[in-house]
């Protein structure tokens, strides 16, 4: 079974700046780009959302770098002795903004965050696909974003995914 | 849809503090007692709280890895064309190596490409993927696995999980002020103040029973069922009402074809913190009503701590040695009953374990939630 595109979305694109920030999440633009390139690619289907509860829409989000700047930001601080602020506790693990999205619209479906060692398109396309078999999830929203080494922003692509015709 | 192959576990291995292999691990829970100290480890000055549940002279992750994966293959008699046949799922945290090796060398690959390098090391097929879905990442590598194998996609899958406490993930939990105070886990209980890390390296071997039986592998236990589901409700809060946990039950019952009744213990998530407990005794209350305060639930958290990505495959291990043992692991740290934790819970000795099924339970921030039905053979 190969699900269809429903919709996709790139930040950046022509006339982009820097994401929005997001609320409760500092330091890094890892999580302002995911909610940004999510948002758009959701808006494109959905409007301003949220979906219905029991949508089972799942957020697979892939990124073999993960959040680098607050991850370096942690490792610098600790291993310099000092003290983390408390919200990087909450965006320790990629989970965090995935389930920010999933909060903002209402996305019920599996929570499911990869680290791919290959092609990240097809890497999550194919957990969206079993997620999708299986039938844990009815759609999934697909989030590809990797940051630059130096931490800066990088690009993301959103995908959703599922059964019916792209709009 | 064709009739899905019946997922077998054919070996575990795992560290923790309890020690090393799975005889450890079942002699710890079942002993009942706490295994946090003074992390020794690294440095904990200036943190809140200073201890875990750490395992004396570990190498680095990757090593202990490679040494647990290897000894779960070998735990299940696969031989080198076998391991040649096998996928590896792995569960671990993205990022930096906090921890320096013991000898003062390299720390291995980070996530991902330690998954090829564990694919090397261990001679397994070169078809990998990586989990860093927090708490959660084992579970779902488990549930994933199983649905692969039972689709026919493969015969059999290594998912190998690690977390070995170290001071990047320490300093964070403190500043969250995640960590219990007091030094003591208490899931469900009154007076809980929060969890407490612990090592985990662990590694299962998950077959289809037609490979399995093929080559004459015993059997430890079955994944008869399993489910995932979203909260859709915080970034890191689960939902008061354990939505997204009770749906991946349902799940997890739905795809065994089994009813709630067939269910005789619950290895609970619970992590002693006092929301999040709540949360997942509203979780089992909605999916088994009044039975749920009949069913026995611990949460072995208490005694190894919390093994963030590793978590899932620990507690699946230790619910897949309590089915074969016969025996309930006890939820430490027990000071009196929470009446919004109104559960079962097994708190001053092992109980004999008259049941063929039972559900280790896990979930994660984002509101991720994953349940495990497991079998006995």
């Amino acid at each position: 079974m190969t699900a269809a595109v429903l919709a996709e979305a790139r930040w950046p694109e022509a006339g982009d700046g820097p994401p929005p920030a997001v609320p409760g999440f500092v330091h890094s633009a890892f999580a302002p780009l995911v909610v940004a390139v999510a948002d758009r690619c959701l808006r494109a289907r959905y409007g301003s959302g949220p979906l219905p509860a029991g949508n089972r829409t799942a957020v697979v989000l892939v990124s073999a770098s993960g959040d680098r700047a607050s991850a370096a930001h942690v490792r610098a601080t600790v291993a310099a002795g000092g003290r983390v602020g408390p919200l990087f506790f909450f965006q320790s693990v990629p989970n965090s903004v995935a389930g920010h999205v999933a909060a903002r619209w209402g996305l019920d479906g599996p929570v499911v965050c990869l680290s791919p060692a290959g092609d990240p398109r097809a890497e999550g396309a194919a957990e969206a696909d079993l997620l999708l078999y299986d039938g844990d999830a009815a759609q999934a929203l697909l989030v590809l974003i990797e940051q630059a080494p130096d931490g800066t922003p990088g690009e993301a692509t959103a995908v959703l995914l599922g059964e019916g015709t792209r709009q | 849809m064709a009739e899905r192959e019946t997922v077998r576990i054919t070996g575990v291995h795992a560290l923790s503090a309890l020690g090393r292999g799975a005889d450890a691990l079942l002699a710890g829970v079942l002993a009942g007692t706490p295994a946090f100290a003074p992390v020794r480890r690294f440095d904990t000055a200036g943190r809140r709280v200073t201890v875990a549940a750490t395992l004396p002279e570990v190498g680095t992750l990757a090593e202990e890895l490679a040494d647990t994966v290897d000894r779960a293959c070998r735990a299940a008699a696969l031989d080198r064309t076998h391991r040649a046949g096998a996928a590896l799922f792995l569960a671990a945290h993205g990022g930096p190596h906090a921890l320096p090796a013991p000898d003062g060398g390299d720390a291995g690959p980070e996530v991902p490409a330690l998954a090829g390098h564990l694919v090397r090391r261990c001679g397994l097929g070169d078809r990998a993927r990586v989990y860093t879905t927090a708490c959660v990442s084992a579970s779902t590598a488990v549930a994933d696995a199983a649905t692969l194998i039972g689709r026919g996609d493969l015969d059999r899958v290594v998912v190998a999980a690690g977390y070995l406490v170290e001071p990047d993930q320490f300093a964070l939990f403190d500043a969250g002020r995640a960590l219990a105070a007091d030094g003591a886990v208490r899931p469900f209980s009154a007076g809980r103040q929060g969890l407490l890390l612990g090592d985990g390296v662990v590694a299962v071997v998950l077959e289809s029973a037609r490979a399995a039986a093929r080559r004459g592998a015993p059997t430890l236990a079955t994944v008869a069922g399993w489910g995932r589901a979203g909260d859709a409700y915080h970034p890191c809060q689960p939902h008061p009402q354990g939505h997204g946990l009770a749906r991946a039950v349902e799940a997890a019952l739905r795809r065994a074809g089994l009813p709630g009744t067939a269910v005789g213990y619950v290895n609970a998530n619970a992590t002693g913190t006092p929301y999040s407990d709540v949360s997942e005794a509203a979780a089992l209350v909605r999916v088994f009503g009044a039975a749920a305060g009949r069913i026995p639930v611990s949460s072995t958290k208490a005694v190894h701590g919390h093994a963030l990505e590793a978590s899932g495959l620990l507690e699946l291990v230790v619910t897949v040695l309590a089915l074969g043992h016969g025996k309930l692991p006890v939820n430490a740290g027990w000071l009196g009953p929470d009446e919004s934790c109104p559960l079962d819970v097994v708190t001053d000795a092992p109980r004999p374990a008259a049941t063929a099924h039972a559900l280790t339970l896990n979930a994660a921030f984002g509101g991720a939630n994953t349940a495990l039905l497991v079998g006995a053979p």
